[in-house]
């Protein structure tokens, strides 16, 4: 299939959306530190009931250990504005676009009421990538080394 | 009508269709003969090269810094990973991640201890001549965000998962315009 059509027509699920990890906003900071690492993730949203208010990233807890903050205080007193979301019958090539713009590596999937049912990484992407370009990107030689430096050869 | 050139994903020289070896590297072809590229975006990708991406130059730090100054030019510098050199040598890296991963414990102590105990040592690399795909392929495997640009043992660029998605983002609107 072509490849740029499929990248307008696949839904973004497709790009191998995680569950949702979350969390609720008078968990301490330490806490979810701790979440992300258990679980392995980059990304943590956190919720208001079913709602999500908030998301916690890495970069979040760089910013925070960098500025010695304190990381026993609510996490939510910490979170930046609401994120961006997608619904999940947008495209993938809808969903790269509004992360590539952004700057964003994690975009949350949402229903019409707002509450999260998966996670877009761009990790994700990458692996939809290689699964699209297997034959240009798995048989790659690793270096442009040629295989034999004179063509009479030996 | 004259067929599209055959791009040798090796060197990325132009051969006539049908040759078995590269012109100019004797890569073999024989395999790329039967296959075209199915897109412009998978043209590029066998074409361009690591050098075509923005350069971003590295945040390096020195292992003798402390964790807490390596974590503030992080911020500060608005980036995910800062390289560490000693001289003009890169012997390790350090991320985002591994801020969160490793530094767990009483962090006000961990702060003042050297980013030589908490870096990655002999990360993987790339050079600027390696093609896209193949740095792709480099961090799908390594679960890598970043990758060392080298000339050497010099780091002279890290490039990022978003300058992938940042480049195949531009060549897919290009093809639709």
């Amino acid at each position: 299939m072509d490849w740029q059509l499929s990248l307008e027509t696949e839904r973004v699920t497709a790009a191998h959306p995680e569950s949702p990890l979350t969390t609720r906003g008078d968990a301490s900071i330490d806490a979810v530190l701790e979440l992300l690492r258990s679980n392995h993730r980059g990304a943590v949203l956190v919720l208001d009931g079913e709602k999500m208010v908030g998301i916690f990233t890495e970069r979040d807890a760089l910013r925070l250990m960098a500025r010695g903050a304190d990381l026993s205080a609510p996490v939510r007193t910490v979170l930046a504005t609401t994120p961006i979301s997608v619904q999940r019958d947008v495209t993938v090539g809808t969903a790269i676009r509004r992360m590539s713009d952004g700057g964003y590596r994690h975009l949350p999937i949402v229903d019409y009421t707002g509450r999260p049912s998966g996670m877009v990484t761009v990790r994700g992407i990458l692996r939809y990538l290689v699964e699209h370009f297997p034959d240009t990107i798995y048989n790659l030689p690793p270096a442009s080394t040629p295989s034999s430096q004179l063509r009479e050869g030996a | 009508m004259l067929s599209q050139p055959l791009i040798c994903p090796a060197c990325g020289s132009e051969n006539i269709v049908g040759v078995e070896q590269c012109g100019s590297c004797q890569q073999s072809l024989t395999e790329l003969s039967l296959k075209k590229p199915r897109s412009s975006v998978e043209a590029s990708l066998l074409r361009d090269v690591v050098g075509d991406l923005p350069v971003h130059a590295p945040l390096a730090v020195s292992p003798t810094d402390t964790v807490a100054a390596a974590l503030s030019a992080m911020d500060a510098g608005r980036v995910g990973c800062v390289v560490v050199t000693e001289g003009e040598r890169m012997i390790g890296i350090f991320t985002e991640r591994d801020a969160l991963v490793r530094l767990t414990g009483d962090l006000a102590t961990v702060r003042t201890e050297p980013i030589s105990k908490y870096m990655t040592a002999h990360p993987a690399r790339i050079a600027a001549s390696d093609k896209i795909a193949f740095a792709i392929h480099q961090m799908e495997l390594g679960g890598y965000r970043h990758l060392p640009v080298m000339e050497g043992e010099r780091c002279v660029s890290v490039i990022s998962i978003r300058d992938i998605l940042r480049y195949l983002t531009e060549r897919i609107s290009d093809g639709a315009a």
